[in-house]
């Protein structure tokens, strides 16, 4: 089972998504790379990067950083800290609820992310199908 | 954690007397070119205090572009207001909340009306908020809808920060309002209510003011349509109606909303009249999903029109009050809807609404709801 955030997480989350065809259905417009950021906090001793490349519902490309100078410039940051990508990967926090109160910060064209608000939940929902180790 | 956000709200017989006790000294009333010479805004305009300076800006277009609120934005910079106070719809109740952010702050772009952004406001002026019509919410919502120049699709703006400081709801207000208007207009505010309800946003303070609009609204509006001037129920309506706004505002909307979006566009179709036709389909599709929800809000409709299910409550009611629930019977062409239909799937697919729909919709859902509404057999 691999371990939230890690090379294998990501290896696995990618290959989850590319077979989530509610996804490939609900981000099939969708052009533009995005990094998570997963803060360190209490929990988790250093901040870490997860690079990803979509395009047209596709995961093109998927990569595990810790360091920002690993991966390429994204045109959309979504961050928050450890201990609330683990809640949002349980489904405990609706990922726009969580940019409106706070728990995660997003970068990039609000604008643009409501548009795919469905493509987000179902990136949401396939993290939660990546059997997950914390 | 959530937030429950409202303005301070000011209702019943003779509320507008409240606008003599603040302190006003330069005006913008924003409205549309329909009630700009009405006894609306001339009832506005005798409750300000004496002293009040007044410029009126007129030419709120329906459904309007930010194009169109330019040369507005420049009268206002030019009059530098403290106070602006929109007066009628949803449209113009949007436009003045566009208008009073970028007056605040001529740095920012339309476009950074968005929760992310900062935006620092009420350094000049504040927003009051008088709706002419029972129905949209918008005196209490933090969102306005601004359309795009030549493009079927509208962008929704939100920020806390363009909720209207005061809402203001004055039966006299509303009781000229049109029955066509009077009908499309509460059965938008019955759409918020139901859709807010089952969201999966929703929270104790949204099931609260969705459950009370229901019983008002319904409870009051075949009253209304009988008898326009009957000023007690147009009352409660006009409460009702602003309870599912914040229901709503504090919650989400869903399904109906995400295809009477694209449908009103598309068909130029007012919004009332385009959320409510999908509704009772939505509510069938809903159903297994929140049914004790559903049937709780079922049993607070009245008696004479309660069926066993929501969905077919809703289906009397919308008959009773005289609004469509098939497309021939607004006079659209069914072939010519039909040919569409995957035009109004892409642009709700693409709604907000679609994420806190109850049950996840996926296109094949979008589209069997969609032509749910075209009776083919006729
Ligand atoms: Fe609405």
């Amino acid at each position: 089972m691999p371990k939230f955030p890690s090379s294998q997480w990501v290896e696995e989350y990618a290959k989850k998504l590319n077979e989530n065809d509610a996804y490939k259905d609900a981000g099939k417009t969708w052009e533009g790379d995005l990094v998570f950021v997963v803060e360190k906090d209490q929990s988790f001793p250093k901040d870490v990067y997860i690079y990803l490349d979509l395009y047209h519902g596709e995961c093109r490309k998927a990569v595990y950083a810790e360091s920002l100078d690993q991966i390429p410039k994204a045109a959309f940051t979504y961050k928050g800290p450890y201990s609330n990508w683990r809640r949002l990967i349980n489904k405990e926090i609706d990922p726009i609820q969580g940019i409106l109160t706070g728990k995660f910060k997003l970068e990039g064209s609000m604008m643009k992310i409501m548009r795919y608000t469905k493509a987000a939940k179902e990136m949401v929902n396939t993290a939660t199908m990546v059997q997950t180790e914390f | 954690m959530w937030f429950f956000r409202s303005p301070e709200i000011v209702f019943g017989e003779d509320s507008l007397s409240y606008l003599s006790t603040l302190d006003l000294k330069r005006v913008v009333i924003v409205t549309d070119r329909y009630l700009k010479e009405s006894k609306v805004i001339s009832m506005v305009k005798n409750s300000l205090p004496a002293s009040a300076q007044i410029v009126v800006v007129g030419d709120v277009p329906a459904e309007p572009s930010f194009d169109d609120m330019l040369p507005s934005l420049e009268n206002v910079r030019n009059f530098s207001p403290d106070w602006f106070i929109a007066v009628g719809g949803g449209s113009s109740i949007d436009t003045a909340k566009i208008l009073f952010a970028l007056y605040e702050r001529p740095d920012l772009s339309v476009y950074d009306i968005t929760p992310i952004v900062k935006l620092n406001l009420r350094k000049k002026s504040r927003l009051i908020a008088i709706p002419t019509t029972s129905g949209t919410g918008s005196e209490c919502s933090w969102a306005a809808v601004v359309s795009e120049r030549g493009e079927k699709r509208k962008n929704e703006l939100a920020s806390k920060e363009i909720l209207p400081d005061i809402a203001i709801l004055d039966p006299k207000m509303v009781i000229d309002l049109p029955e066509e208007q009077t009908r499309n207009t509460a059965t938008d505010a019955i759409v918020h209510a139901i859709e807010s309800y089952v969201s999966s946003w929703r929270n104790p303070y949204s099931d609260a003011l969705a459950e009370k609009a229901i019983e008002l609204i319904t409870g009051n509006l075949p009253s209304v349509l009988i008898k326009a001037d009957n000023i007690k129920a147009r009352e409660q309506v006009h409460i009702g109606a602003s309870m599912a706004g914040l229901s709503f505002s504090n919650s989400q909307i869903g399904l109906a909303h995400a295809l009477g979006h694209a449908f009103g566009a598309l068909f130029k179709i007012p919004h009332g009249k385009s959320v409510g036709i999908f509704l009772p389909s939505v509510v069938r599709f809903n159903y297994p999903y929140c049914s004790d929800r559903y049937d709780r809000l079922n049993a607070i409709f009245p008696e004479d029109i309660r069926e066993k299910k929501l969905d077919l409550t809703l289906e009397n009611f919308l008959n009773k009050i005289g609004q469509p629930l098939k497309i021939h019977q607004m006079g659209i062409d069914e072939k010519n809807y039909s040919n569409q239909v995957e035009t109004i799937v892409e642009l709700a697919s693409e709604s907000t609404g679609i994420t806190t729909n109850p049950r996840d919709a996926n296109r094949e859902d979008i589209r069997n709801i969609a032509m749910s509404v075209v009776n083919l057999s006729k």
